[in-house]
């Protein structure tokens, strides 16, 4: 085939071509984002197996136990150029970041190892990890089971012998009976002592209420402090339980011998899970990589936000768009209805559009600080000074929650709303708007009968984009509600229930506390990827189901042909 | 599609037989225009319109594109207070009620003046719905109101044969016939004194077409109806009286038996002819 370039250029051929590429670069890129963040972030939960070796360098030999957490090739001369004595005969060098756990013992949690050095690698099925509460992982060889301090078993080995395995079993068994305990005491402490907690707040309210409003009839206090007796003896009942709890939760031990053959006690109570990854096969790998996935999305978050979960955040992520979509849609659809509808058009109406249009390319951070300055000072200082005396000075509301976040994100989003909505309304063909005028409605029935009924869908696509913007947004929320670690969810099972003052968590702002704020850089970084994919999820999520609604829309809706 | 066209088609010659003992100084009229003007802007789009429409009978408005027949049927019900440009003189009485005054009630006015567009304009919603969207507006609840009303709309209509059913589907899955036919029963529905039908087959087969004549046939018992056709033969076959505009002015009035045999004027007889238009 034999075509001048002036020909190929005409047949559009190469229109395509670019076409195609743009399309094929940008599925790469979208796909190439996720994947990294999916691979980066997941492989996070898998129990990796534990290596145990000798570490010899300068002389100096040291038994090192860890997970192998990353592998990088360096090139060897740049460790010769660091002052590291390493023989030049390959031209890269092979290093591994060990996660070597034992932070109480070690002082750090990862060190970098040269596999040069690193020599008699072993995985022996005899050590195991603890996750523990405070402190990190614990990495080691059980050595003996102590209860009330009495050592009731003991084992020396380093072989898997019938003995040791019987000493696993036990502590696996008082392991369970330890995490049930803590559950029982986390309820009580958190459910019960929780709500007790707050309504002595609110009786301690009431009272300052009262107490503002000049009353002096007795038997208004009266009431409060038989009230108030009655709850401090119910928080001392509890309070007892605790106690009792503690003891019973404190009994058990183990001791492990760590790298370097020094022998540590640790308290059951101080531990969330117990296992040998090196004795395990794929399938118990697999269950525990699902269980570890579960905790990451239903559980709160333990050390600094390094370990645990993230359900707080999810939840506070969720509940503020929520909020942000029910705040913003009324808002922008009137707005519309106004300017689109009853507004005569003209250089005022056009001014407007400008403005409206504008609005949307504000910076967010812009938006967080008059959220701050205008909502949470002079709004949130307002409603207090009138509805919240009782709690002052503490503010109620005039300070960061979610009604504030979710508001300033509504402001934020509400062009796009403006905009979508009117697109819709310009859509409705002319035709049907008089057909219900011919039939005697006034302009206001056919707009609520007719008019916004058919342009919902495109009310739903504003919605959709608002969402899209919203979820993402983390710059202004950190000025006007959001924060590290949130000591209650926003929503929960004392009155009023939805605890709209409140300050929440969220996972764009997660992903940047954990990223760079967290004291432990290396633990944390793997959760930042995971954060992120789960941000990204949430969001299609959220988005999804408002298509969903908006596909129902149309096809109820479908506009006719005109 | 044979059979239906047989059973369907109209004796026109009977029609025009009826016509011919028609007098408008005999009949009760039930609109009166008087040296109506409109203006698009500065653009004056009626010139002195004078006429008179009786009441159930069937007025057609004839005329080249452009002439202002629709801009005229469109003063019965107010629809022009639409346009932001247009501005009215003169005056237009339903049973000697000026429709332009001031304190008079458009909403109230369209429903005693009910309008079937040119293209089919049915709701988004149920064929049921649509039927009762008018009655609904005026505040009537109660279903068995409401359900014989539609029943009653939907048979004058003649449609009910065909949806009865699938009442509660929605119209925009009928064809164009049967959503032309449904707008028609949805303004009758109300009750209206006037029909006014803009173009109400342009847009049809003709098979759909000969439906709609028919039915206008039947409605003029009840209406009193003024269309506006592009076609003059239709005309010809659905009219008692009929009037020929031309580039904003009433050329010419009169029984249509009498304007197509006879036409008094030069520019009737040339378009009735197809000489210009």
């Amino acid at each position: 085939m034999n075509i001048s370039v002036k020909e190929w250029f005409k047949s559009g051929s190469p229109w395509v071509w670019l076409n195609a590429g743009a399309v094929a670069i940008s599925i790469i890129m979208v796909i190439g984002l996720l994947g990294l963040i999916a691979v980066r972030g997941l492989s996070h939960f898998w129990p990796a197996d534990i290596v145990e070796g000798t570490y010899t360098i300068d002389g100096q030999s040291k038994k090192v136990i860890g997970e192998i957490v990353e592998t990088h090739e360096v090139l060897t001369e740049q460790l010769i150029e660091a002052g590291i004595k390493i023989p030049d005969d390959n031209e890269f060098s092979i290093r591994h970041l060990l996660k070597i756990g034992n932070r109480d013992v070690n002082g750090t949690d990862f060190t970098w190892a040269l596999e040069h050095y690193f020599e008699d690698q072993t995985r022996p099925v005899m050590l195991f990890t603890a996750e523990r509460r405070e402190w990190g992982n614990l990495y080691g060889y059980l050595r003996s089971l102590k209860e009330s301090g009495k050592e009731i078993s003991h084992y020396d080995g380093y072989e898997q012998t019938p003995e040791y395995l019987a000493m696993w079993d036990e502590l696996d068994k008082r392991v369970e009976r330890a995490l049930r305990i803590h559950e029982d005491i986390l309820k009580i402490e958190k459910q019960e002592i929780g709500s007790i907690n707050y309504e002595l707040e609110r009786l301690r309210l009431k009272e300052r209420g009262l107490q503002l409003k000049h009353v002096e009839d007795p038997a208004a206090y009266d009431a409060i402090n038989q009230r108030r007796k009655q709850l401090d003896a119910d928080y001392e009942g509890l309070q007892q339980r605790l106690l009792d709890l503690y003891t019973e939760i404190n009994r058990d031990s183990l001791t492990a011998e760590v790298a370097g053959g020094q022998v540590v006690e640790v308290q059951l109570a101080k531990i969330v899970r117990i296992f040998r990854p090196n004795a395990m096969g794929i399938g118990q790998k697999m269950v525990h990589y699902a269980k570890k996935l579960w905790e990451f999305v239903s559980d709160e978050p333990r050390e600094a936000n390094t370990e645990g979960g993230i359900f707080p955040a999810i939840f506070g992520t969720v509940m503020m768009v929520l909020l942000m979509s029910l705040l913003v849609t009324p808002f922008g659809v009137i707005a519309a209805v106004y300017l689109r509808e009853y507004a005569k058009q003209g250089f005022i109406t056009r001014l407007i559009r400008i403005a409206v249009n504008n609005l949307a390319g504000v910076p967010s951070i812009v938006y967080g600080v008059f959220g701050l300055g205008f909502f949470v000072y002079f709004l949130g200082g307002n409603i207090d000074d009138l509805f919240f005396q009782a709690a002052k000075p503490a503010p109620t509301f005039g300070t960061p929650g979610l009604m504030w976040a979710s508001l300033t994100l509504a402001l934020l989003t509400v062009p796009v709303v403006i905009v979508a909505t009117e697109e819709g309304l310009s859509r409705i063909p002319r035709a049907v708007r008089e057909g219900s005028l011919a039939l005697g409605a006034t302009k206001f029935e056919t707009l609520m009968k007719v008019v916004l009924p058919m342009a919902s869908p495109a009310m739903m696509t504003g919605v959709i984009l608002a969402i899209a913007r919203a979820a993402g947004e983390v710059a202004p929320l950190m000025l006007v509600g959001v924060v590290k670690l949130a000591p209650s969810l926003p929503l929960d099972g004392n009155y009023p229930f939805i605890h709209l003052d409140q300050k929440f968590m969220h996972l764009g702002f997660h992903i940047y506390d954990v990223g760079f704020q967290s004291p432990n850089v290396e633990a944390a970084r793997p959760l930042v990827y995971a954060t992120a994919l789960l941000l990204v999820l949430v969001i299609a999520l959220l988005n999804m189901s408002a298509i969903a609604i908006r596909n129902h829309l149309r096809e109820k809706y479908k506009a006719l042909e005109m | 599609m044979t059979m239906e066209a047989k059973t369907h088609s109209i004796d026109i010659s009977a029609l025009q037989r009826q016509n011919q003992s028609l007098r408008l100084e005999d009949e009760t009229i039930a609109l009166t225009v008087r040296d109506l003007e409109l203006y698009y802007g500065e653009k004056r789009a009626l010139h002195g319109i004078n006429m008179d429409i009786p009441q159930n009978r069937v007025t057609a408005f004839i005329g080249p594109s452009g002439c202002g027949k629709s801009t005229l049927l469109r003063c019965f019900n107010r629809m022009n207070d639409l346009v932001d440009s247009c501005r009215i003189e003169g005056q237009m009485s339903l049973y000697g009620n000026n429709i332009y005054q001031r304190g008079v009630d458009v909403a109230d006015l369209r429903r005693r003046v009910g309008m079937v567009f040119q293209k089919p304009n049915p709701f988004p919603k149920s064929i049921y719905e649509n039927v009762a969207y008018g009655l609904r507006i005026q505040g009537i609840n109660k279903k068995r109101i409401i359900d014989e009303t539609v029943e009653w709309a939907l048979k004058s209509a003649a449609l009910w044969d065909e949806v009865k059913d699938r009442l509660h589907e929605s119209a925009l899955g009928m064809s164009g016939g049967q959503q032309q036919r449904l707008v028609i029963a949805r303004t009758i529905a109300v009750k209206p004194e006037v029909l006014l039908l803009d173009e109400p087959a342009s847009a049809l087969d003709p098979i759909s077409t000969l439906k709609i004549e028919e039915l206008i046939n039947e409605l003029k018992n009840d209406f009193t109806i003024v269309i506006v056709t592009h076609n003059m033969q239709q005309a010809a076959r659905v009219s008692d009286y009929t009037a020929f505009m031309y580039m904003g002015d009433l050329i010419e009035f009169g029984v249509t038996d009498h304007l197509f045999t006879n036409p008094a004027k030069k520019q009737t007889e040339d378009y009735i002819t197809g000489r210009y238009g």
